[in-house]
């Protein structure tokens, strides 16, 4: 207490304290395309309300772990996180339920978005599917079952577990092979059984590129925001197209309870949600957006995750699944895959 | 002012950093491994983290890569430093930035690089295959060998930089002296240049094997899944289990295996020639 009282009193004297005159968001966010946000949400949004928006990044998992250890003091007062993440928030109490009524955006988000985690603890602002891509010149993929085809043995790359992707990879490669527990054992087994034809478990975007561009790989199962990187390449590489379906994730808004700002932040988060705000964003490839209204060109749709059947198509991993199996995942995961 | 108080008025601001900044996080990170379910004390934490058998694997292996890690960067390191330090002084330098330019370069970069060269088109496989020494590539990437050489890769500057500034403290006569008396070349480096460098030798095989068992970037990307080391478990742990407890005691055993290191490596420094 009495460190703080003295901070308190340093950036009096040196006149930090100044900037109080002016109201403060405190936002917590994921690190990635900061240039993007900062132009088309941020500015506008600070010139709009006249007031200074602090800016907190870092991965879903370890700002998790930041709201849970300021518990007492929050600083932070909407965060963005994961849906399963968010969930394990709201059953720990880090976060509030959010009056959607005042949400002018609310009613034009996609069903699945308006209240991902229940009892409206988050709105979903943008989503992805996660697929295959693979290379057309060399096999054919229109089914999760076909990642085991003899040709991509060699071939192929994994999500690690300790992606985000980990978790849906399991969950739709146990689908196809009929699996019936949650604990995805049909999936973990096959793969661990195949798990010398993998060429990799790759962690970073970065690596799935160079794989393919060295001809390491000839497909791979990725979420949508990787593909914008691969087009690139200028190979014959195709998303596929799935009989059984493709999975995807969710990110999500919460308000954090303890915040001094609620108000502010209901501000910030239906401005973020407008179909303008959101369009801006997807044009420049960064998060698909969960408003219907938004609108964005046909270059940039084929590179996001965009449309209602595109959307409709997907099936979300349930948050409540994730967070009950995710250790039991992971511990099969080491067991049968990681050695 | 006496001395003593000045000297203690000195320190205090960088051990205030010290303990403030390092210390007392670190220890109540740490603190969280010892404690049970219930918050009681206890080493339930440590004895479940061993009776894991891939736990104990994962530890083996992260050892057995930093002890051999540490051990070829000796070899290298000492045929390196040993030629900078004849060489004339322009030379030397050049060849000292040589050693010092790649750890300017972000290890991730520096990582990218062996996949580039050990991929199935790349360098060594090329060679591989010229030279007939087999008929498909060899799948080197994402195997303990590649993180073996990543992480040779990464260190071996800081084992290079250790031994030359050792063998600058040589007297230059006595490897003379020695062959003069007619010891073979070999006898001058175990009876003569070991022994008197073994303390540059102890400083870069510490910063050599606590850098290599403490390394993320390399074996995540080098070895993946397939390779798990402590630190790319760690990782998992909190990344995907959320699993704070469990990181802290990887962290600490981390810390047990650097500190013995460091403790083992100067003994064997200082023990006296016989």
């Amino acid at each position: 207490m009495t460190l703080r009282t003295a901070a308190a009193a340093l950036a009096l004297i040196l006149g930090i304290g100044g900037a109080a005159a002016q109201q403060k968001l405190t936002i917590s966010v994921y690190g990635i395309s900061q240039d993007s946000y900062r132009k088309h949400l941020y500015a506008p949004f600070e010139a709009q309300c006249g007031c200074k928006l602090v800016v907190e990044v870092g991965n879903s998992s370890e700002r998790l772990a930041k709201l849970e250890a300021r518990k007492d003091n929050p600083e932070v007062d909407m965060a963005v996180l994961t849906d399963f993440n968010a969930l394990e928030a709201a059953q720990k109490g880090l976060i509030d339920k959010i009056d959607v009524s005042k949400l002018s955006n609310y009613d034009k988000l996609y069903d699945f978005a308006r209240d991902p985690i229940g009892s409206n603890y988050a709105v979903g602002y943008t989503f992805y599917s996660t697929g295959i891509i693979y290379r057309t010149d060399k096999v054919k993929i229109s089914s999760w079952k076909d990642l085991w085809k003899p040709e991509l043995k060699n071939r192929l790359a994994l999500p690690n577990i300790t992606t985000s992707q980990g978790p849906t990879l399991l969950f739709m490669v146990d689908r196809s092979l009929g699996g019936t527990t949650p604990d995805f054992a049909a999936a973990i087994n096959h793969i661990g059984a195949s798990r010398k034809d993998v060429v990799n478990f790759y962690e970073r975007s970065a690596q799935l590129t160079q794989l393919f561009q060295q001809d390491e790989i000839w497909a791979a199962v990725t979420g949508r925001f990787n593909w914008p990187l691969v087009r690139k390449l200028n190979m014959p590489i195709a998303w596929a197209s799935l009989s059984d379906g493709e999975s995807g994730g969710m990110n999500v808004m919460a308000l954090v309870k303890g915040s001094k700002n609620k108000e502010l932040a209901l501000k910030f988060m239906d401005y973020w949600l407008s179909a303008e705000v959101q369009s801006k964003i997807a044009a420049d490839l960064v998060d698909s957006p969960a408003n219907r209204d938004a609108k964005v060109s046909p270059e940039a749709a084929e590179s996001l995750t965009y449309g209602a059947d595109m959307a409709k198509a997907i099936k979300f991993l349930p948050p409540q699944t994730v967070i009950d199996n995710r250790v039991a995942w992971l511990n099969g995961w080491n067991e049968k895959i990681a050695r | 002012m006496t001395d003593r108080s000045r000297a203690a008025l000195l320190i205090a601001p960088a051990a205030l950093f010290i303990v403030a900044g390092f210390l007392l996080p670190v220890g109540v990170l740490l603190m969280g491994g010892f404690r049970d379910g219930a918050g009681a004390w206890s080493l339930a934490r440590y004895v479940e983290f061993f009776a894991t058998p891939l736990h104990v694997e994962t530890l083996w292996r992260t050892l057995r890569l930093g002890a051999l890690v540490t051990i070829a960067s000796a070899i290298i390191g000492y045929a390196a430093a040993l030629a900078i330090v004849d060489s004339s002084p322009s030379s030397r330098g050049r060849y000292i930035g040589l050693f010092i330019l790649p750890m300017m370069i972000s290890p991730v970069a520096r990582t990218y690089a062996w996949v580039v060269l050990l991929g199935r088109t790349g360098l060594v496989n090329v060679l591989v295959l010229k030279l007939g020494l087999s008929d498909e590539p060899l799948r080197i990437l994402f195997t303990e060998t590649a993180v073996f050489l990543g992480l040779v890769q990464l260190f071996l500057p800081l084992m290079v930089l250790s031994l030359v500034s050792a063998l600058e403290n040589l007297p230059p006569d006595v490897t003379a002296a020695a062959r003069l008396l007619g010891a073979s070349w070999l006898d001058v480096f175990l009876k003569v240049i070991l022994p008197l460098t073994r303390e540059g030798l102890a400083v870069g095989g510490v910063l050599v094997f606590t850098g290599a068992i403490t390394a993320y970037i390399t074996p995540a990307v080098l070895g993946g899944s397939k390779v798990l080391m402590l630190e790319t478990l760690l990782f998992q742990r909190v990344s995907v289990a959320n699993d704070v407890v469990t990181a802290s005691v990887i962290a600490m055993l981390l810390i047990v295996m650097s500190y013995a290191a460091n403790a083992l490596l100067r003994r064997v420094a200082s023990v006296r020639k016989a």
